[in-house]
C-alpha cells in the first residue's frame, strides 16, 4: 500500500486545507503543462491520486481505517540522499549540483537464512569463436551454478549461434544431473545472432515470471551481433516490463560493449567485461549469490526535477559500476543488496538561482517488491530542497561524493578519448588518454595508467585504436568506482 | 564560471572535476580563503598561500624576476615565447636568450620552454627539455600546457624565476 501521506509530504493528522496546499505546490512543480519531464508526468499522478482519496472524507476515512489496521510497516530499505553542498550560492549564471542516492537496507534484515526463489535463464553462446577454452569453462561455470540452486529453483538454459536451441526447458531443478548433461552437450559452431538466444530465452523464462519470483536472464558471448540490436534492445524493453531482468558477460574482446551495457541496462542489471574465461565461474557465483540474498527485486528509480532543473545524466556506483539512462522514467534500478550499498549520483544543471531562501529542486520516488516477506510495490518518497545563501560559508564537498567524482572523472575521460579516436581526432584522443594516464598514475593504479600510455602511444604511431586496451580502459575506470573488495 | 588550473577549461560553478581534464577544482576555493600562511622556501619548494590571477588582457606585459638578478626582464608576450639558451651555433633562436643569467651551469636547454598566449590568460609548456621545467614546484609534462598565473613560480633547469603580471592601465 501506498503511504499517500508521505506522497504529499504532509502528516497522517493534517487537516484538509493543508493537504490542499501541499498539493498545489507541489502540483505547480510537476503539473505536465509546465513540468515536461517524464518523470514529473509519473509522479503528478501520484499526487493527484493522493489528493483525491484525502479530500474526500468518505474515502480519508477508510483509507485511515486500513492503514491502521496494517500498522507501521518495517522500514525494508531507505533513500538517502546526499548534496555535494548543504548551500547554494545565488549566482546568476547556471551551476551545478551532485546528489548521491543511496537505498541503504534494513540492519535488521538477515538474508542470509531465506532465498529468494529463482527463475533463471542462462543463455549461452556457442558460435565458433568460443571453441576451445572459452566454451569449456563456460560449461564448467553453469554445472557450478546448477549445483547451488535449490530445487525448488526454475531454471531454463539456451544455446545460441544463428539459431537458437532450448537444451533445458523452464521447470524446477528436480533433476540436475539431466541439465549438467545437455549443457555438456554443446559444441562450438556458427556465427553470433543474439537476438536468436535472446528471443528464446525470454519465451522459457516467461513460463513462470510472476511477482513471486526473482526472474532473471544470464548472458555470456564472446561476440558482435549484427543488425538486430534494435530488435534486441525492443525485446529487453518488453523483458523490463514484465519483471524479467537481463545480466550480459562477455568474454574477449570482440563483443559489443556499448550494446549489451544499454541491453542490460534497460532492465537494470548489469554488464561485465571478462577478459578471462577463468573469471567467468567468480562472476556467475557472485551474480546467483547477489540474485539469491536481494533485498528488494524489480526496484525503480523515478526522477522528477523542477521545471528549471536539468539532469545531466546519471551514474550507478555499487553494486555494479555503470551509466544510467534517464532519457526513460522510472530508471530500472534492478536489485537492493543485503551486503553491497547500492547508490548512484546525478549530476542536475540549476538555473540561476537570485532569491534567497529554500529552493525545491527535484523529487524522487522508489519501488520495489519484497519478495522474501511477500509485499509488493514497497516504497519510499524524496523531496530535496536547499538554501540558497548570498555568501554560503565554504565547506569541502562530502567525501563519499569527493571519492566517486575523482573516478568518474577518470571514467569520462577514458570515453571523450574513445569518441575522440572514432572520430579519427587521433590528436585529441592522444591528449585524452595521457590525461587519463596522468591521473591514474596519480592516484596509484599503475597497472591502468601503463595501458593508457601504451594505448596513447598506440595510437599516436598506428592511428587505430585497440578493442582491447579500450574495453581495459573502460572497464577498469569503472572497477575503481566499485567498492574496494573485503 | 571557474577556469581549470590545469587546462584552462571553463567550468560552470559547482563543478568539483574539471570536464576536461579530471583536474580537482574544489581546493581551490579553499585555499583562496585560507587565512594560514604557508612556509616559503622550505625543502627546495616554494609553498604559496593562494593563487594570483589567471587573467592576462591583450595589452598586459609580463616582469620575470630571475632569482639573484636585481632587474627583472619585461616581456610583451607573442603567440609564442620561447625561453632557452642561445649558444651561437645552432639553427633555432629563443625569443628570450636566458644565458646571461647561467643558463648553461643551470642546465637550460637550447629550446627549454614557452609561454603561449590564449584567448584571455597565458600558459607555459614544456618543450621536451632535458631538466625539465617546473611550475610552483610540481613539474610539467613535456607539452601539456598548464595556465600561468600572477606570481607564479617557473623553474628553467635549475633557474628559478618569478612571474608577475604587469597591466598597464
Amino acid at each position: 500500500m501506498l503511504d499517500l501521506y508521505s506522497v504529499l509530504g504532509v502528516k497522517p493528522d493534517a487537516l484538509e486545507d493543508d493537504i490542499r496546499r501541499a498539493y498545489r505546490s507541489a502540483a505547480r512543480r510537476l503539473h505536465p503543462d509546465v513540468n515536461g519531464h517524464p518523470g514529473a508526468a509519473n509522479q503528478f499522478r501520484d499526487i493527484t491520486a493522493a489528493h483525491e482519496v484525502l479530500t474526500n472524507l468518505t474515502e480519508r476515512v477508510k483509507y485511515d481505517n486500513k492503514r491502521r489496521q496494517i500498522g507501521t510497516e518495517r522500514p525494508y530499505f531507505t533513500l538517502r540522499v546526499t548534496p555535494s553542498a548543504r548551500a547554494l550560492p545565488a549566482l546568476n549564471e547556471t551551476q551545478v549540483l551532485y546528489l548521491l542516492i543511496e537505498l541503504v537496507p534494513d540492519p535488521t534484515i538477515d538474508r542470509s537464512t531465506t532465498s529468494t526463489p529463482l527463475n533463471l535463464t542462462l543463455v549461452i553462446d556457442h558460435s565458433t569463436s568460443m571453441n576451445g577454452v572459452r566454451l569449456e569453462r563456460t560449461k564448467v561455470a553453469a554445472h557450478r551454478l546448477i549445483d547451488q540452486l535449490a530445487d525448488s529453483d526454475i531454471l531454463s538454459v539456451v544455446a545460441f549461434s544463428d539459431r537458437a536451441e532450448v537444451l533445458v526447458k523452464a521447470a524446477p531443478m528436480t533433476d540436475k544431473n539431466a541439465a549438467k548433461t545437455m549443457i555438456t552437450t554443446i559444441q562450438a559452431g556458427g556465427s553470433t545472432k543474439i537476438y536468436e538466444g535472446l528471443q528464446a530465452a525470454y519465451d522459457q523464462n516467461r513460463r513462470y515470471a510472476g511477482k513471486n519470483f526473482a526472474n532473471h536472464i544470464i548472458f555470456i558471448t564472446d561476440g558482435r551481433t549484427y543488425g538486430d540490436e534494435a530488435k534486441c534492445l525492443t525485446l529487453a524493453e518488453r523483458c523490463n516490463e514484465e519483471g524479467i531482468g537481463i545480466s550480459a558477460m562477455g568474454i574477449g574482446d570482440e563483443w559489443n560493449d556499448v550494446f549489451l551495457d544499454q541491453l542490460a541496462g534497460i532492465t537494470g542489471g548489469t554488464s561485465q567485461y571478462i577478459n578471462s574465461p577463468n573469471v567467468v565461474q567468480r562472476l556467475l557465483d557472485e551474480r546467483l549469490r547477489s540474485l539469491g540474498q536481494a533485498v528488494a527485486e524489480r526496484v525503480t528509480l523515478s526522477l522528477a526535477p523542477d521545471p528549471d532543473v536539468i539532469i545531466e545524466n546519471g551514474f550507478r556506483l555499487s553494486p555494479s559500476a555503470q551509466p544510467i539512462s534517464i532519457e526513460s522514467d522510472p530508471v530500472p534500478i534492478g536489485q537492493v543488496l543485503a551486503q553491497l550499498p547500492t547508490s548512484a549520483i546525478f549530476t542536475l544543471q540549476l538555473p540561476p538561482l537570485t532569491e534567497v531562501g529554500t529552493r525545491s529542486l527535484i523529487r524522487f520516488a522508489v519501488e520495489g517488491d519484497i519478495l522474501w516477506d511477500r509485499r509488493t510495490n514497497y516504497r519510499l518518497v524524496a523531496d530535496i530542497s536547499l538554501e540558497v545563501l548570498t555568501n554560503p560559508p565554504i565547506e569541502e564537498p562530502p567525501r563519499i561524493i569527493l571519492d566517486a567524482l575523482s573516478k568518474l572523472a577518470l571514467y569520462r575521460i577514458q570515453q571523450k578519448a574513445a569518441e575522440a579516436a572514432a572520430r579519427g581526432d587521433i590528436r585529441e584522443a592522444t591528449r585524452k588518454l595521457e590525461t587519463v594516464a596522468t591521473r591514474l598514475l596519480a592516484g596509484g593504479h599503475t597497472e591502468l595508467a601503463n595501458i593508457a600510455m601504451a594505448e596513447a602511444r598506440r595510437l599516436s604511431s598506428t592511428h587505430a585504436i585497440s578493442e582491447e586496451a579500450q574495453k581495459a580502459l573502460k572497464y577498469g575506470t569503472r572497477h575503481l568506482l566499485l567498492p574496494s573488495e573485503e | 564560471m571557474k577556469v581549470c588550473p590545469y587546462c584552462a577549461h571553463s567550468n560552470r560553478e559547482g563543478i568539483l572535476f574539471c570536464e576536461e581534464c579530471g583536474q580537482v577544482l574544489y581546493t581551490e576555493q579553499g585555499a583562496a580563503t585560507s587565512t594560514k600562511r604557508l612556509p616559503v622556501g622550505t625543502g627546495g619548494l616554494s609553498a604559496k598561500g593562494g593563487w594570483g590571477t589567471a587573467r592576462f588582457n591583450q595589452s598586459a606585459t609580463i616582469m620575470l624576476h630571475i632569482r639573484d638578478n636585481p632587474s627583472p626582464i619585461e616581456v610583451k608576450p607573442q603567440q609564442e615565447t620561447i625561453l632557452g639558451r642561445y649558444d651561437g651555433s645552432s639553427s633555432s633562436t629563443p625569443t628570450i636568450d636566458l644565458t646571461p643569467f647561467g643558463a648553461y651551469e643551470n642546465g637550460v636547454s637550447r629550446i627549454h620552454a614557452a609561454i603561449r598566449r590564449g584567448e584571455d590568460t597565458l600558459t607555459l609548456v614544456d618543450l621536451g627539455s632535458v631538466n625539465g621545467t617546473h611550475l610552483n614546484g610540481q613539474r610539467l609534462i613535456p607539452n601539456q600546457p598548464r595556465v600561468l598565473r600572477d606570481g607564479d613560480e617557473i623553474r628553467i633547469g635549475k633557474l628559478v624565476c618569478h612571474v608577475f603580471f604587469k597591466t598597464s592601465s
